[in-house]
C-alpha cells in the first residue's frame, strides 16, 4: 500500500471521528497536524528486505501441503535449512524461533551440500549455489522438498518459488510444476498473491 | 331523542371496547415489531459477520503476503451485498490494508480495537451497523476485517410492519366498534332505557310508568325489575300519601271551622265577660261611694246627737232635773250604740268587700295596752271590775295600730259585757315561737262548748233570749276578721263556770323598726309638758285620775301621802293639784288652807275631787274647781283645763278657725273650744275658710274633708304651697273614710288627723293644747 491511499484512509477515518456539526476549520486544523505526523511515519524504517523474506519463507510453510508419506528423518521436526551462504544472518533464526509447521517444531538448519537437503521440507538455496542448481535440485527431487531461492531464473531452471524484487516490495514467482511433480500442493491463496505462476517451467505471466 | 348525557353510558362502552381493543393491539403489534426487529437485527449481523468470515479467510495469504491488491479483489466480492455501505481489511499493527466502498462517498470504517477475549464485536450507530471481526489464520491473529453496512431493509421492514400493524389496527378497531354496537344493544340500551324512565318518573311524579325489560335473566333483568317493582311500591305510597293528605286537609278543613266557631263563641263570651265586669265595676264603685256615703251621713248627725247630748249632761247652761238628766242619758247612750252599731256594720262590709287596707308598723304593746286599759276602765269602774294588765316592757308586733286597739278594745269590752259586777278581768301578751300571743281572760259565767263555735259568727250573741246585754253581735266577727287580716288567728277557752279567755296571735314585730313608733310617741309628748301633782291616798282612786290625766297628756306626779304633799308641791311647781279631802293623818281641807297660805305654792291652782260634796266651802278656801266622785274624765279635764287657763297671763287675740260644712257639728266643735276658753271663728264651706285665711291668718285651723265646691284637700294643698300659710297648723277632722295613701297625705300636711269613727273629742282637746300651749281666751 503506497503512503497517498494511507493517508486518505486516515483522513476519511478521522473525518468520520468527528462528530457532526463540526466547523469545517477545526477538522482543516486537525487534519494539517496529522499529515505532519504522517510524514513521520513514512521516515519510520522499513522492513528490510531480508526480513520479509524470512518471514515469507515461514508463512510458504503455512500454504503448502507435503505429501503424505513424509520420510522418516522428517518425521519429529520442521526442517526449514539453508543451503550455501546465508543472506538472512540472525534474522531468520529470530523470525522462526518457537514457531510450528504442519504440527511440528521449525527447525533452521544450514546446509552445504544438498545430500544433506532430503531431510529438509523448505530449502532456501543461497544465490552462491547457481552454479550447483541442477545438481542440487535433481537430488532432491521427487523428496517432497519445497524450493526456495532468490536467483534470478530459479524458477524458470526448475525451482519452485523465486523472490522478485518489485521496487522495495518483495514479491515470489510460483512453478506449479515443479512443486507438483515433487507432490507438493501449493494452496490456492499461495498462487493468488504470487507475482507470476509458471507450469512446465515455463513462465506463466 | 337521547341527549349527550343519555347516551353516555354507551358511548363510555364504545370508548371503553375501542381503547381495550386499541391498546391490547397496539402492545401486540409493537411486541411483535420489536421482536422482528430484534431477530431482523440479529440476522443482519449474523450475514455480516459470515461475509466477514469470508473476507478474512480469503485475505490471509494477502495479508501474509502483503498483497493488497489481492485483498481488495476479494472485498470487491461485498459488492453482491447491497447494503454493506463499505469495508476494509487492517493488517495486525493497525494499518488500512485494503478497503472497498459501495458508493464512492462511503467512508471506510476504521478499525475499533478489538478486546483480547473477542473475536467478534458490532455496533448499530447512526442508522448503519459496523461489525469488527479478527482474521485468525492457524490460530494466529493475521489481520481485522471491518464491514460498515446501512440499516436500510430494517428500516424499510420496519416502515412495513408499522403500515401493516396501522392497517391491522384500524381493521381491528372498525371490528371493536361494530362489535360494542352490539354491546350497546343488549346492554347501554336498556340502561338509558331505565334511565329515561327514571327521569321521567323523577320529573313528572308519575310513578305509573314501567321500564320495558329486554332479557329474560340477568343482573340488568333484575335491575329492571327491582326499579318496576320500586315504581310500584312508590306508586302505592304515594297514593296512600295523597289519600291521607286529603284526608288531613278534609280535617283540618273541618278543625278550622270549628276553631272559628269556637273563638266567635269565645269572643263573643269574653265581650260579655267584659260588660259583666265592667258591671261589677261600676256596682263596686257604687257600693264604694255607698260605704263611703254612709259612713259620712250617718255619722255627721250621730256625732251632733252624741256632742250636744254630752254638753247637756255638763249642765253649763243650766241646772237639769234627774229625769231630764236621765233623758238625755238615753240620748247619749242610744246614740252611742247607734254609732258603734254602724261603725261595725261599715268595718264587717269593708272587710267582706277586700276593702280593708292595713297600716302595719311596729307597735309596742305596753303602750297599746295602756290606751285600751284606759279608755276601758271606765267601763270596768261602772262594773267595779278589776281591770288588770300583764306585758313585758318592749314587746312589739307588727300591726296596724289602730286595727290593734280595735281588736283589744271589742274583746275587753265584750269581756266587761259578760262579767258581772266586780269580776275581774286580765289583759295579758307574751312572746310565744315568733308570734305574740296576746289574751283576754275574764271571771265571767263561760260560754257552753255548743255556743264556742257559732259565737264568731255575725249578728250572733251570746245569751239572745234574755237581753240583758247590749251589743251589734259584730263585734266577734269583725275581731276575728281583723285578726285574720292581720295573719293571725282569734280562739276561745273557756269552761261553762270558770270564766273565758279570748286570744289571738300576731306577729312579732321587726326588730330594726321599733323605734319608729317611739318616735311617734315622742311626737305626741311634746317637750312644752304640763306637770300636775295628783294628791290621793286611796291607790285606785289614784290610779284612775293618773290615767285620766295621762292620756290627756299631762304629766302626772302622784302623791299618796298628804303629809309630804306640800313639800312636793313646793318642789316640783306642778301646772295644777288635784286633791283628795278624805284623807290621813291631814285631810284635804287642812292641806288646802296650807297650799294656800304658803307663798310657794298659793299660784297653784287646785281642783278638789272628793265624795264630799261641799263646793262652797272648797270655794271659800280657795280651791279653783270642784269635782265630787264618781269622777268623769271629762269633767276633770275639763276642771283643770280651765284652771290652767286661769293660770295663764299672756293672752292672744287670735282665733281657731272650724271649718265644717254640717251646721251641728260646726256649733258642737266650736263650742267644745270656747268651753275651753279659745277664741273660735267658724267657716261654712271651702271658698269661705279660704277667704277667712287669706284675710287674717287664724292660731290653727280644724279642717273637714268633705265640703261643698272646694274640699278639704284642695285647701290643704294650697295653704301648704303658700308661704304665709306653710306652717299653719291644721287639724283635719273627718268622718269619710281614708284609704293609706290619703291617711300618709294628710300625716305629711297636717298636724293631726281625727276620724268621727273613733273618739275624737279628747284627742283634739289634748293635741291643741300642745300645739297650742300659749293660746288663752281673754274671756274665760
Amino acid at each position: 500500500m503506497d503512503t497517498l491511499s494511507l493517508r486518505s484512509a486516515i483522513w476519511r477515518g478521522l473525518l468520520a471521528g468527528f462528530p457532526h456539526g463540526w466547523p469545517p476549520l477545526v477538522g482543516v486544523l486537525v487534519a494539517l497536524a496529522l499529515f505532519g505526523t504522517t510524514g513521520l511515519l513514512a521516515q519510520l524504517p522499513k522492513p528490510n528486505e531480508y526480513q520479509v523474506k524470512a518471514t515469507y519463507l515461514y508463512n510458504f510453510g503455512r500454504f503448502v501441503k507435503w505429501p503424505g508419506a513424509v520420510p522418516a528423518g522428517k518425521g519429529d521436526s520442521f526442517s526449514v535449512c539453508v543451503l550455501g551462504q546465508d543472506p538472512f544472518g540472525s534474522i531468520l533464526d529470530s523470525t522462526l524461533a518457537g514457531e510450528a509447521l504442519d504440527g511440528k517444531p521449525v527447525v533452521l538448519r544450514r546446509i552445504s551440500k544438498s545430500q544433506d537437503a532430503g531431510e529438509c521440507r523448505i530449502l532456501f538455496i543461497s544465490s552462491t549455489e547457481e552454479k550447483h542448481l541442477k545438481e542440487i535440485l535433481t537430488a532432491i527431487d521427487e523428496s517432497g522438498v519445497l524450493t526456495v531461492s532468490d536467483m534470478p531464473g530459479f524458477t524458470r531452471r526448475g525451482g519452485m518459488i523465486q523472490f522478485i524484487l518489485e521496487g522495495d516490495r518483495v514479491r515470489f514467482e510460483i512453478n506449479v510444476t515443479s512443486a507438483e511433480s515433487a507432490r507438493l500442493v501449493l494452496s490456492s491463496e499461495l498462487l493468488k498473491v504470487a507475482a507470476s505462476v509458471k507450469r512446465n517451467g515455463r513462465s506463466g505471466d | 331523542m337521547l341527549t349527550r348525557q343519555d347516551n353516555s353510558i354507551s358511548r363510555k362502552l364504545t370508548w371503553m371496547n375501542m381503547l381495550v381493543s386499541g391498546a391490547v393491539l397496539l402492545l401486540a403489534c409493537t411486541a411483535f415489531i420489536a421482536y422482528d426487529m430484534l431477530t431482523f437485527r440479529a440476522t443482519m449481523v449474523r450475514n455480516l459477520s459470515t461475509e466477514a468470515q469470508i473476507i478474512g479467510s480469503n485475505s490471509v495469504s494477502a495479508l501474509l503476503f502483503n498483497d493488497p491488491q489481492s485483498a481488495e479483489n476479494t472485498l470487491s466480492a461485498l459488492k453482491a451485498a447491497r447494503n454493506i455501505m463499505s469495508a476494509g481489511i487492517y493488517s495486525t499493527d493497525g494499518r488500512l490494508f485494503a478497503s472497498y466502498s459501495r458508493d464512492l462517498g462511503d467512508q471506510i470504517p476504521e478499525a475499533p480495537a478489538l478486546p483480547s477475549d473477542q473475536i467478534e464485536i458490532h455496533r448499530f450507530k447512526n442508522k448503519e451497523v459496523v461489525l469488527v471481526r479478527s482474521i485468525v489464520f492457524e490460530g494466529k491473529l493475521t489481520g481485522t476485517v471491518c464491514i460498515r453496512s446501512d440499516v436500510k431493509e430494517l428500516d424499510s421492514s420496519l416502515k412495513r410492519y408499522l403500515g401493516i400493524a396501522g392497517i391491522v389496527l384500524s381493521v381491528c378497531l372498525v371490528a371493536a366498534l361494530l362489535v360494542s354496537s352490539i354491546f350497546r344493544k343488549a346492554v347501554a340500551e336498556p340502561i338509558i332505557h331505565l334511565a329515561g324512565v327514571a327521569r321521567a318518573v323523577t320529573r313528572e311524579k308519575n310513578y305509573s310508568v314501567r321500564a320495558a325489560r329486554t332479557h329474560d335473566s340477568g343482573e340488568l333483568a333484575i335491575l329492571i325489575d327491582a326499579f318496576n317493582e320500586m315504581l310500584a311500591q312508590t306508586q302505592q305510597n304515594e297514593n296512600a300519601l295523597r289519600e291521607a293528605r286529603d284526608d288531613l286537609e278534609q280535617r283540618v278543613k273541618e278543625r278550622t271551622a270549628e276553631l272559628e266557631k269556637a273563638k266567635s263563641e269565645v269572643e263573643a263570651f269574653s265581650f260579655s265577660i267584659l260588660r259583666a265586669k265592667e258591671e261589677l265595676e261600676r256596682a263596686s264603685k257604687f257600693k264604694d261611694q255607698f260605704l263611703s256615703t254612709m259612713s259620712h251621713e250617718l255619722r255627721t248627725p250621730l256625732n251632733a246627737v252624741l256632742g250636744f247630748s254630752e254638753l247637756l249632761t255638763e249642765e253649763r247652761y243650766g241646772p237639769l232635773n234627774e229625769r231630764q238628766q236621765r233623758y238625755i242619758k238615753h240620748i247619749h247612750t242610744g246614740g252611742k250604740h247607734l254609732l258603734t252599731l254602724i261603725n261595725d256594720i261599715l268595718d264587717l262590709s269593708k272587710i267582706e268587700a277586700g276593702r280593708l287596707q292595713l297600716t302595719l308598723e311596729n307597735v309596742l304593746v305596753p303602750t297599746s295596752f295602756a290606751e285600751v286599759v284606759d279608755t276601758m276602765r271606765s267601763l270596768a269602774d261602772k262594773k267595779s271590775q278589776r281591770l288588770l294588765q300583764e306585758v313585758p316592757s318592749g314587746l312589739s308586733v307588727r300591726a296596724d295600730p289602730t286595727r290593734f286597739k280595735q281588736v283589744l278594745m271589742n274583746l275587753i269590752g265584750n269581756a266587761i259585757k259578760f262579767t258581772p259586777e266586780g269580776g275581774e278581768i286580765r289583759l295579758s301578751a307574751h312572746e310565744r315561737e315568733g308570734a305574740v300571743r296576746v289574751e283576754v281572760r275574764d271571771s265571767g259565767p263561760g260560754i257552753p262548748v255548743e255556743e264556742q263555735k257559732r259565737i264568731f259568727e255575725a249578728f250572733y250573741r251570746l245569751g239572745e233570749t234574755d237581753k240583758k246585754t247590749e251589743g251589734t253581735g259584730l263585734g266577734l266577727a269583725i275581731t276575728r276578721r281583723l285578726v285574720e287580716l292581720h295573719g293571725g288567728n282569734l280562739g276561745l277557752e273557756s269552761q261553762p263556770g270558770s270564766g273565758s279567755c279570748f286570744y289571738f296571735t300576731l306577729p312579732v314585730a321587726d326588730v330594726v323598726e321599733t323605734h319608729e313608733v317611739q318616735t311617734s310617741t315622742m311626737e305626741i309628748r311634746t317637750p312644752e309638758f304640763v306637770r300636775i301633782l295628783v294628791i290621793e291616798d286611796d291607790r285606785a282612786a289614784a290610779q284612775l285620775l293618773h290615767s285620766h290625766l295621762t292620756s290627756a297628756g299631762y304629766d302626772v306626779v302622784l302623791c299618796d301621802q298628804p303629809g309630804r304633799a306640800l313639800e312636793m308641791a313646793a318642789e316640783l311647781q306642778p301646772s295644777a293639784i288635784t286633791m283628795d279631802i278624805i284623807m290621813k293623818p291631814v285631810n284635804g281641807w287642812e292641806l288646802l288652807s296650807t297650799f294656800k297660805t304658803d307663798p310657794r305654792t298659793a299660784g297653784i291652782p287646785i281642783v278638789l275631787v272628793t265624795i264630799v260634796d261641799q263646793p262652797a266651802r272648797g270655794a271659800s278656801l280657795g280651791a279653783d274647781e270642784y269635782i265630787v266622785k264618781p269622777v268623769k274624765k271629762a269633767t276633770l279635764l275639763a276642771a283643770v283645763e280651765r284652771c290652767l287657763n286661769h293660770r295663764k297671763r299672756i293672752g292672744r287675740t287670735r282665733p281657731i278657725l272650724v271649718v265644717e260644712d254640717d251646721a251641728p257639728t260646726r256649733e258642737f266643735v266650736a263650742e267644745l273650744l270656747s268651753k275651753r276658753g279659745y277664741v273660735v271663728t267658724t267657716a261654712a264651706d271651702g271658698a269661705e275658710a279660704r277667704s277667712q285665711v287669706a284675710a287674717s291668718l287664724p292660731e290653727l285651723v280644724i279642717l273637714d274633708l268633705i265640703l261643698p265646691e272646694v274640699s278639704g284637700f284642695q285647701l290643704l294643698a294650697e295653704w301648704r304651697t303658700n308661704a304665709r300659710t306653710a306652717d299653719l297648723p291644721v287639724f283635719v277632722l273627718t268622718s269619710k273614710d281614708l284609704t293609706a295613701e290619703d291617711q300618709d297625705y294628710i300625716r305629711t300636711h297636717a298636724g293631726l288627723l281625727l276620724q268621727k269613727q273613733q273618739p275624737w273629742q279628747e284627742t283634739l282637746i289634748t293635741q291643741l293644747r300642745r300645739t297650742l300651749p300659749g293660746v288663752l281666751s281673754e274671756k274665760s
